[in-house]
């Protein structure tokens, strides 16, 4: 019998509910494995939890600016899918080295976009196109387990993992933004999908890939008065310029 | 086996008694699995500040690596007294020596009883469980 994951989808939130339900999801105590799809009103750039304010260009050109509990490069939350999965800390998925975690999550994501006739890899070696790493975006900027189509990023994710659960945010490009020139997007291979109609591609994928069934859900009432609370220190700008 | 001089939690700090003080550091198995046998994927620590009053199980700061952000969690009640800052510049001390020179944070502790906390041959075990 497989495992029962709930399925959480807000299309559309605010920047700071958006952030205080992962956290949320991250310090709970009793949440069921949650995997998570939304997306932003207004658009908004996400700064990594330790990158400096000054270091990421186009803060003022975003609708929204957040800092995310999760590393890396900033992300311009525009046209693309986000997900977050949260796990308790020793769940299967997420054992052994950080790195076979990304590759079981990739791998069921390449999978989806392989539906919409996107052909994505894992970087590897591959020297990318889409590499402006002074710009501080996460899309400008790789590693070898990144998933790339046409020499150019297309998914970037990264992980918190916290003293009980662990926190994976994902972003997949689907259209252009302004503020990430030159990336991997479903449309730049002439196809379109809106966010809403990848999400049910994506769960089937990753229901499959990780041997999970989704249980469709929303958040309980105390998940959303917590997400709340948790969710006005994302856009306070003592924390967005704490670095 | 890892040092028996001192108590670890299951996320992989340890605690060492040095006097009436307590030593906080991570183990070699969180650096590898922040590093993955790497050093130079550490890329951040944020540690406390002097006199910061933590509650045992609280966060006391994060370490980033190029791929995850970890959260560092205390082992005992007390008060920051001492913060080794080199850490923060030199990440790779972790990777290099995470039992002595890699110490985090010094604190004084409430009480000097650390027995709620994971013997070596305990946290042996618990690795050798994630390993399957």
């Amino acid at each position: 019998m497989t495992e029962t994951w709930r399925l959480i989808t807000t299309w559309g939130a605010e920047p700071a509910f958006n952030m205080g339900l992962d956290e949320t999801l991250l310090r709970s105590a009793h949440a069921p494995p949650t995997l998570r799809f939304y997306s932003w009103q207004p658009d908004t750039l996400s700064l990594g939890y330790f990158q400096r304010f000054a270091d990421v260009r186009g803060t003022d050109r975003a609708g929204a600016v957040v800092r995310r509990l999760t590393g890396g490069g900033a992300i311009h939350h525009v046209n693309e899918l986000t997900f977050s999965i949260s796990v308790p800390r020793n769940h299967r998925l997420y054992r052994g080295p950080i790195a076979e975690s990304y590759i079981r999550v990739h791998g069921a994501i390449a999978r989806a976009l392989q539906e919409l006739g996107v052909d994505p890899k894992l970087r590897g070696d591959d020297a990318l196109l889409s590499e402006r790493p002074e710009t501080g975006m996460c899309f400008h900027k790789s590693s070898p387990l990144d998933l790339v189509w046409d020499r150019r990023k297309g998914v970037g994710s990264a992980q918190r993992r916290g003293k009980t659960r662990i926190l994976h945010h994902g972003s997949i490009k689907l259209g252009p933004s302004p503020l990430e020139e030159e990336v991997a997007t479903v449309a730049s291979t002439g196809n379109t999908v809106a966010c809403e109609a990848f999400a049910p591609i994506l769960a089937g994928a990753l229901a499959q890939g990780l041997d999970v069934t989704l249980e469709a859900g929303g958040p309980t009432e105390a998940e959303r008065e917590q997400a709340t609370d948790f969710g006005a220190r994302y856009i306070d700008p003592a924390f967005l310029k704490r670095r | 086996m890892r040092p028996d001089d001192r108590k670890y939690m299951e996320s992989h700090e340890w605690a060492k008694l040095d006097g009436e003080t307590v030593l906080i550091g991570i183990t070699d198995f969180a650096v590898d699995e922040l590093s993955n046998g790497n050093e130079g994927d550490l890329v951040y620590c944020d540690l406390p500040e002097v006199g910061r009053q933590l509650e045992q199980g609280e966060t006391f700061g994060e370490i980033e690596s190029v791929k995850a952000v970890s959260d560092l969690n205390t082992p005992v009640l007390g008060e920051v007294v001492e913060v080794n800052n080199e850490i923060e510049e030199h990440l790779e001390i972790l990777a290099q020596d995470p039992w002595r020179k890699g110490w985090l944070i010094r604190v004084k502790p409430a009480s000097k009883n650390l027995d709620h906390l994971l013997d070596a041959e305990a946290y042996e075990a618990l690795i050798a469980a994630k390993a399957q």
